[in-house]
């Protein structure tokens, strides 16, 4: 809300500067975003005056007014058609500083002489968004016509306006009075009330109107005004400056004289012309099925039934606090107003301003809150400015329907509390004093105090809410610094594992640099992640229909595919989908980061051609019927093609078993050693052919790693051979030994034997490694593969695996003879069991 | 012969040391240690000598013997040394070492986890999609309150409950979960992912993180939320860091404060980092409002407690100087590398 600096000191005496009272009621909770100073950039700009206007020789919209500004004549090119020969208007010749009026953020900028469709224009007529008054851009800045010629402008308009960006607790905030009130608590000034005293009617006439409230929830309290002899015109230039320094449009007399009175008490009012209401009956109700009403703004709507309208003695003529029917609107020929002051219902005119998109500054002041005791105050207060801009002759209160009074409740408070709260004493004078100049009623019973407060200050209903006032009106200055005491917990529900630090570390170790990217995405980015062929995927179904996954299941997945389909990578499921998404490229919750981590692959690529491994650790979300998500934390990672080698000249290519290096390692430092887990085929359509591994520990899937698809690859705009690694890290947790148990190693000197042997091809190193393991037992301690050769050396259909045995025994130093013996044990179950040869 | 011995000693010495490639020292090797060199002659000629005598001169033509060759190897590694100094170019950048990175969102969490655990704040997590009745209810904030526009707020779709599932729009949720497992003392932290509906740009995100904090006792005052607060910002920004407070508004604290720190780019004095007033918003607190308390089932005249909530983008923004919130979730190497 915008406060010119100069209406908040005519109601308060402050003398203060505009900065200390900027800060002050900043501290005291009413925050002041900017101090808007009028005229700060306007150094060129001047008065001018409108000498003649010309047609625009090429352009029908544009026109060529020229300027005198007192010392010379300017020709411009325009576009706004709102002035006439011999208006004063704002001038700013090239050169001068303007504020944007078409960018996003406010920017100023400089005016250059331009040639706008072949006429050369050396200046610019004002709006009152590009002086930075309001955001009204609709037509220039007309000023009065004794606006001095020439003179800067700032002279003619200056002023400081205040900017506050109110809470949502204070309605009686939302005017000049509410926070002149503040203000003068804090500065120990008294409010000077623009509010006159009641005066009598004339005989008789309070029963030209007749008021009806069907139900006092919706509407409670409706108070009503008839001024005659109505003037509809342009307002004195003393109004129309507040008006538009506080960033309302001036239209004409009545409804300025309605905006003036909310910008200065709070509560909007509504002027009818009288002499359209027929049956001089206004009522309030909701609407019946199949009314309809013509909105100001031109609009035949039809009324649902929960829509709180005026009507009158036939129908609708008005949305109650939202906006006026185009039937009853004040004209130039409207000779009698009805005022309307009225306290509706918040919830009913927050709905319908939503529901219609009509939210305004009269709907957002019902929306908080109002006090009925002020619908009379504002009329009394609208008809004297009437009055007194000679716009028509009125009562202070025509009609009045009040059902059902109440007044703030009481509330009482313990001295002690204050201090139990703040952690700081507070003197009891102190605190009486900063309750009464917030105008509280005051009645002390002993140790407690019971305050009533004013009638617009509906939000203080407990203790606590009394202890704020005392506080930031004293200010939070007072509170001093310290720790808190006593026990802390011994149980915290949902307690963050540090086991994720530990993967996230892990991780980093080995080379990958950390993501934290979107959880939105869309279906199609999902979708993305199977090739085409595989998947239809028209608009209404972005992820594919259960049929085609169905057969993809059937046709493109063994059973490790299925399964990580069910779970890790469940692309088949409904993702959880947003009611309002930003745009359709971020309408889902996402079902995995995969498609987002290809992504950030691929923009990484465009500058960087290796080392590219990047992981992603957070959360996505699996629907489940009737009940919050499952939020698993899976791990992604994503790998491209080159990495950096031991040597600046070297590159190595990523090839499955450096994926599988990260998978070990990240698996057994998660507590699954890699004995426990196994490795299988997997064969899933995200995944290239024959390139790909699921890992499994006691029968459930805990990660899955591979080689992307090609095609996939290239859905992502990446050419190159990527690698992609998926950990279900809950699962990991649950198959995890747990902290790991120290074992005892042999002291004695280990023997050391080398074994070549060459199998079929079709012969897994697994196997290889499980006989191995089984033979030689119980002095094997570790076989660890450093060759595998396939090639012209050895036969078609074979290869060659070569490994380092190691043997000892727990208590001796093993003899040659022991060690050959366990060696040609383990040799011979090759032999016997797989059919290999020794090589070499 | 010891006289003649000390004669050859410091005449192959001072030739050893103008030695000064392989060819001259090579050279020096053959004249003083070869087969025909003086000490070789003087060893040989031992025999020669009086029985009584010959047990001493071999004694000290061995040592002079050996004495020549320390002195060679000693020699020869020397030029060996320089010779290799000249080969190396230590400007050499090292061979690559693929250390990776963790996100500076994360760095910044756990430093953030880390100021605050010592004062007994544990941390704990909750749902991102949550139910209206968490995010907003229990938190004060009943349906068709105009609070509610505080929030923007993405709904999920959701046809078995439709209208109750929400992305959350803040961590405080998580109060409510926490306060209706366990009876005070409480004392958690809540970091977290959370959602705006709000365009993304340089100033806002639609998702960021933010770190709630929440303390109920007995006796937690609003002076132990302001000694808290200091000591956060002063451990995160520095100790010469001074802490405002200032009366604000959230509807489930009461009262409710805004915490300004000093600017720690200028000391206070005002620059851009500032806006040029000095102090620089860092997050919103209060005292839990009794409402809160009462529904999850506290006795809001026994118990009291503070609670605040921080953007961490924004504390981030502020320690490593960076000007755009967005840069968190573009993942660029080159950022990330940066600020690791
Ligand atoms: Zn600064």
């Amino acid at each position: 809300m915008r406060v010119p600096f100069e209406w908040l000191r005519e109601l308060t005496g402050i003398e203060a500067s505009v900065d200390d009272v900027a800060t002050r009621l900043t501290n005291a909770g009413f925050e002041v975003g900017a101090i808007h100073r009028a005229g700060e950039h306007w150094d060129r700009v001047v008065v001018g005056e409108v000498a003649r206007i010309d047609p625009h020789p090429n352009a029908d919209r544009l026109n060529l007014p020229t300027v005198n500004t007192g010392s010379e004549e300017i020709q411009v090119v325009c576009g706004a058609w709102n002035f006439e020969v011999g208006d004063r208007i704002a001038f700013a010749p090239a050169g001068a500083t303007l504020w944007d009026p078409y960018a996003d953020e406010p920017v100023l900028k400089e005016l250059k002489p331009t040639r706008i469709r072949g006429v050369v224009s050396r200046g610019m007529l004002c709006s009152t968004k590009e002086l930075g008054i309001s955001d009204d851009h609709e037509g220039i800045l007309v000023l009065d016509a004794d606006a001095p010629l020439g003179r800067p402008l700032a002279e003619a308009l200056g002023g400081e306006v205040l900017e506050f960006e109110l809470k949502a607790n204070r309605p009686d905030a939302l005017s000049v009075l509410g926070i002149a009130r503040e203000a003068a608590a804090l500065y120990g000034t008294k409010v000077r009330s623009p509010i006159p005293e009641a005066r009598p009617n004339k005989d008789g006439s309070s029963e030209s109107v007749v008021l009806g409230i069907e139900d006092a929830a919706l509407c409670a309290r409706y108070s009503a005004a008839l001024v005659r002899d109505v003037q509809v015109g342009e307002s004195p230039a003393w109004m129309r400056d507040r008006l538009e320094q506080a960033g309302v449009r001036p239209i004409s007399t009545i409804v300025d004289a309605t905006n003036y009175v909310m910008l200065e008490l709070g509560q909007p009012l509504h002027a009818f012309n009288w002499d359209t209401v027929r049956g001089g009956f206004i009522g309030v109700r909701t609407a019946q099925p199949g009314e309809r009403l013509v909105t100001l703004d031109g609009q035949d709507r039809e009324l649902t039934p929960e829509t709180l309208c005026i009507v009158d003695a036939e129908g609708p003529v008005a949305l109650a606090g939202v906006m006026g029917g185009l039937d009853t609107e004040v004209t130039e020929k409207t000779s009698t107003v009805l005022l309307e002051s009225a306290t509706f219902d918040p919830i009913s005119i927050r709905r319908t301003a939503h529901r219609l998109n009509l939210r305004s500054e009269a709907s957002r002041r019902f929306e908080k809150g109002l006090p009925p005791e002020l619908t009379v105050l504002a009329l009394r207060r609208c008809v004297q400015v009437i009055e007194e801009i000679g716009a028509g002759r009125g009562e202070f209160l025509t009609a009045d329907a009040y059902p059902a009074p109440s007044d703030p409740a009481p509330v009482s408070l313990a001295f002690d509390r204050i201090e139990r709260l703040m952690g700081v004493a507070y003197d009891r004078s102190e605190v009486r004093q900063t309750l009464s100049a917030l105008e509280f009623g005051l009645d002390e019973d002993g140790d407690e105090l019971c305050v009533t407060p004013p009638f617009w200050r509906r939000d203080v209903t407990a203790p606590a809410d009394v202890v704020e006032e005392v506080a930031r009106l004293v200010g939070y200055e007072r509170i001093p610094d310290t720790l808190p005491t006593g026990q802390v917990m011994d149980l915290a529900p949902g307690e963050i594992d540090e086991r994720d630090d530990e993967v996230r570390d892990v991780m980093a170790g080995m080379g990958f640099a950390e993501c934290v990217t979107y959880a939105l995405t869309s279906e199609a980015r999902m979708a993305r992640l199977v090739p085409p062929d595989l998947l239809d995927v028209p608009p209404e179904a972005p992820l594919g229909d259960a049929d085609a996954w169905a057969a993809m299941r059937e046709t493109a997945m063994n059973d490790a595919g299925r399964t990580l389909t069910d779970r890790l990578l469940p692309l088949d499921r409904e993702p959880l989908r947003l009611r309002n998404p930003l745009s359709t490229e971020e309408n889902a919750l996402r079902l995995t980061g995969l498609g987002t981590m290809l992504e950030t692959l691929r923009a990484n690529r465009r500058h960087a051609d290796r080392d590219l491994l990047l992981f992603d650790y957070q959360p996505t979300f699996l629907a489940r019927d009737g009940d919050l998500p499952e939020e698993p934390n899976f791990l992604t990672a994503v790998i491209g093609e080159r990495v950096s080698a031991s040597r600046w000249n070297e590159t190595g290519t990523v090839e499955l078993p450096f994926v599988r290096g990260v998978v070990d390692e990240l698996l057994s430092r998660s507590g699954v050693p890699v004995a426990e887990a196994s490795h299988d085929g997997l064969q899933h359509p995200t995944f290239a052919a024959g390139a790909a591994a699921a890992v499994t520990s006691k029968g459930r899937l805990l990660a899955a790693y591979g080689e992307v698809d090609a095609e996939v690859a290239a859905a992502f705009d990446l050419d190159e051979r990527t690698w992609a690694l998926l950990v279900d890290m809950p699962a990991v947790r649950e198959a995890s030994a747990g902290a790991p148990l120290f074992s005892a190693w042999s002291e004695y000197p280990s023997a050391l034997r080398d074994l070549a042997i060459v199998v079929d091809a079709e012969v897994t190193q697994a196997e290889v490694q499980d006989s191995i393991q089984r033979a030689g037992r119980p002095l094997l301690q570790s076989a660890r593969l450093f060759d595998e050769y396939r090639g012209e050396q050895i036969p078609a259909g074979k290869r060659s695996l070569a490994y380092a045995l190691s043997y000892a025994a727990p208590d001796r130093t093993l003899t040659d003879k022991q060690a050959d013996r366990a060696h040609n044990r383990v040799v011979r179950a090759l032999q016997h069991r797989l059919g290999a040869e020794l090589r070499g | 012969m010891q006289e003649r011995l000390d004669a050859l000693l410091s005449a192959a010495r001072a030739e050893l040391s103008v030695a000064t490639d392989d060819a001259a020292l090579e050279q020096w090797r053959v004249t003083h240690l070869g087969r025909r060199s003086e000490v070789t002659g003087l060893l040989r000629s031992v025999g020669s000598l009086p029985r009584e005598e010959r047990r001493a001169a071999g004694q000290a033509a061995n040592a002079a013997r050996r004495e020549l060759e320390a002195a060679f190897e000693t020699r020869q590694s020397e030029l060996r040394r320089s010779a290799d100094g000249a080969q190396v170019d230590v400007t050499m950048p090292g061979y690559p070492v693929r250390l990776g990175s963790l996100h500076p969102l994360t760095r910044t969490l756990r430093e953030i986890r880390r100021v605050l655990a010592p004062l007994g704040f544990r941390a704990v997590s909750g749902p991102e999609v949550e139910w209206d009745r968490y995010n907003f209810e229990l938190l004060n904030i009943p349906a068709d309150h105009p609070a509610r526009d505080m929030w923007d707020t993405f709904h999920v779709d959701d046809k078995a409950r439709p209208g109750e599932l929400l992305l959350r729009t803040h961590t405080s949720p998580v109060q409510a979960r926490v306060m209706e497992q366990i009876q005070p003392p409480v004392r958690v932290i809540v970091p977290g992912k959370v959602y705006r509906y709000e365009d993304r740009s340089a100033k806002n995100e639609a998702e960021f993180m933010q770190v709630e904090g929440l303390a109920i006792d007995e006796h937690i005052t609003m002076a132990d939320l302001r000694g808290t607060l200091t000591h956060f910002v002063r451990m995160m920004f520095g100790p010469d860091r001074e802490l405002r407070i200032r009366a604000s508004y959230f509807p489930f604290t009461e009262p409710s404060a805004e915490a300004d720190m000093s600017c720690h780019a200028c000391g206070g004095k005002g620059c851009s980092v500032c806006g040029g007033t000095g102090w620089i918003e860092i997050l919103g607190s209060g005292m839990v409002h009794p409402k809160v308390l009462a529904d999850v089932g506290y006795d809001p005249d026994v118990y009291q407690g503070f609670a605040f909530g921080m953007g961490v983008e924004r504390i981030a923004m502020l320690k490593y100087g960076v000007t755009d919130i967005r840069s968190f979730y573009r993942n660029d190497l080159r950022f990330l590398r940066q600020l690791r």
